[in-house]
């Protein structure tokens, strides 16, 4: 790691990113500590993605000004894996399809690599069994090949259940809710709160639904690429109630 | 029957000799017949007789020809178990072998092929009878200084179903002419090809599938991962006849490229005379998918942990429809150890 500053899991300070060289964000401020569940709302195309992307450190993403700071240190040197196996992780909007490579064997291999060595198999099979019941999965995933010939509420859980297997200390979440039923939703939601107590959340949505399950500490409104407004739980409700033209006059 | 020495050598304008000219594959010189050996044929599983060598109709090509002239003996393969495994070790200077599978029923043989011969011929022939299902594996993990010549002819009869899977890994050059004819109605053909390429190696694969009558299907998936400066080569001839109607018949060729150097031709080629078919082919060369790359990378996997991951999942791909386990587990096995050792060391 590099550089160390303050005690915050996730500081983002002044971030300025650009996409094929069109700006995205635009000098955004974010800090999360270990515990807190920050929701990060906004229009199609105001940058939460990015965000998310960014700070997982995507290649395709370019830091032009500012800074990110995880656990301390400065990580815009940083490689996607190393990140990982820092403690980062990210649920993706959409996540890849990986053909013939079997689920099972896809799990075994990150969990190894992001705890820096292959969990004992009988704990690990047992680790497995329970995370899948609680997220409700067949144990025939394991033998289907990562992502391929899903439907939609189907990538989702396997995104939670490779949050519940490693433990991250920082996870995003990019619509996550997306595409699930009332019951999925319920379910995921479920195992986003039984590791958010130990970990720092960023959780990013366009809908009231999931922050009705998933208590967030803090709401941030993002307009432009730079957070406009940041409040408690009650800023989502009022948003869901009054969309974003107030945020714009605000602005 | 034309002799080897009295026959015309092809150009490099046939399109089976177009990237891999017989020059190159020769043993010795083109002009020349020289002493051919035979490899070691073995199997704790079934019955391998060696009887006088079978005449086999070469179709006027110059390697048949060639395999046809230097071959003494034809190992026969009677299959009577549902799996069986067979051991071809190829040693010495130049040696060859013309395997002939004999089966009734339903029936899976696996061939090891292994050895550091310089340069090793290998003719594979059989004949599916009616009602009956032939699942052949073929692993090729000679030295990386072997020169391979394959010539395959297999005919699938009245309700026949003849599936082909080749896991190709070894040898420094290789040419596989692999023809299957399904010659009765209602037959079924799958053929299944994964190459890995690596090294200089130089992999060329020319499939032809022969639809004679009605009703008859046919499937061929060749995926060929590049590596270093390999160069691999898929054709495929897919022919239709008149009387073949209602064929269902299908060619995909997928080439991923993993280094700048590495090469890769896919060249799909349909003869179609029936109207009532349905025949697609496709190609498609990329290098590995950033997005998959960046997903692996992201669950704490580092590049070279996830560019093998990601090989070797598109080579298993290769075999995800091939129906006996014993034959996609063996491939499916000998890949993820091979890869292993190639790309994480």
């Amino acid at each position: 790691m590099g550089e160390m500053m303050g005690d915050a899991l996730l500081r983002v300070e002044n971030l300025h990113v650009s996409v094929e060289g069109t700006p995205i964000l635009n000098g955004l401020n974010l800090t999360i500590n270990r515990g807190e569940i920050h929701a990060i709302m906004g229009r199609n195309g105001s940058g939460k993605s990015t965000l998310a992307n960014v700070v997982m450190g995507h290649p395709a993403y370019e830091i032009t000004q500012g800074t990110i700071h995880y656990k301390g240190s400065n990580i815009e040197e940083m490689e996607v894996f190393q990140r990982a196996r820092e403690g980062m992780f990210l649920s993706f909007q959409y996540p890849a399809s990986i053909p013939g490579v079997q689920v099972g064997t896809f799990l075994r291999k990150s969990v190894a690599s992001v705890r820096g060595e292959a969990p004992p198999p009988r704990e690990f099979r047992k680790e497995l069994k329970n995370a899948m019941e609680q997220l409700s999965m067949d144990r025939s995933f394991l033998s289907r090949y990562v992502n391929q010939g899903f439907s939609g509420g189907e990538k989702k859980r396997l995104e939670i259940l490779q949050l519940l297997l490693l433990q991250p200390d920082l996870a995003i979440l990019d619509e996550t809710d997306s595409g699930l039923d009332i019951d999925a939703l319920r379910i995921v939601a479920d195992g986003i709160n039984s590791i958010a107590q130990d970990t720092g959340c960023l959780v990013i949505t366009h809908y009231q639904r999931l922050l009705d399950l998933v208590k967030p500490d803090v709401v941030h409104v993002l307009l432009d690429g730079k957070i406009a407004q940041s409040g408690g739980p009650e800023l989502a409700l009022k948003l869901e109630d009054e969309g974003y033209d107030w945020v714009d006059a605000l602005a | 029957m034309t002799s080897y020495l009295d026959a015309s050598l092809p150009t490099r304008s046939e399109h089976l000799w177009r990237y891999t000219p017989w020059s190159r594959v020769h043993p010795t010189k083109v002009d020349e017949l020289p002493t051919i050996g035979e490899v070691v044929v073995e199997s704790e599983d079934t019955v391998l007789k060696i009887v006088p060598k079978r005449s086999i109709q070469h179709g006027n090509d110059i390697a048949r020809i060639f395999l046809d002239e230097v071959l003494e003996n034809t190992h026969i393969l009677a299959l009577e178990n549902e799996t069986n495994h067979v051991h071809i070790r190829a040693g010495g200077h130049a040696v060859a072998a013309h395997i002939h599978i004999e089966s009734k029923q339903s029936s899976s043989v696996m061939f090891h092929l292994t050895g550091e011969a310089e340069w090793v011929g290998l003719w594979l022939t059989g004949n599916i009878l009616p009602n009956s299902q032939l699942s052949v594996g073929l692993i090729n993990e000679l030295s990386t200084d072997t020169v391979l010549v394959r010539t395959d002819n297999w005919n699938v009869e009245r309700d026949g179903d003849f599936e082909l899977a080749t896991l190709s890994l070894g040898g420094q050059r290789i040419k596989s002419d692999i023809r299957t004819t399904l010659s009765g109605s209602n037959s079924n053909h799958k053929q299944f090809i994964a190459v890995h390429g690596h090294g200089t190696r130089h992999d060329d694969h020319h499939v032809e599938i022969h639809h004679q009558q009605p009703h008859s299907n046919s499937k061929l998936t060749v995926n060929a991962a590049c590596d270093d400066r390999s160069h691999s080569v898929g054709t495929g001839a897919l022919t239709i006849d008149d009387d073949a109607q209602h064929t269902d018949a299908g060619q995909i060729f997928r080439n991923l490229l993993l280094s700048p150097s590495a090469r890769a031709e896919a060249i799909p080629e349909l003869e179609v005379m029936a109207n009532e078919v349905a025949a697609a082919h496709g190609a498609a060369s990329a290098p590995i998918d950033s997005t998959q790359m960046h997903y692996l990378m992201s669950r704490g996997l580092s590049q070279e942990e996830a560019t093998a991951m990601l090989v070797e999942g598109f080579l298993v791909d290769s075999f995800v429809e091939v129906r006996s386990d014993s034959v996609r587990e063996a491939m499916q096995t000998r890949l993820t150890v091979h890869l292993e050792c190639q790309l994480l060391g």
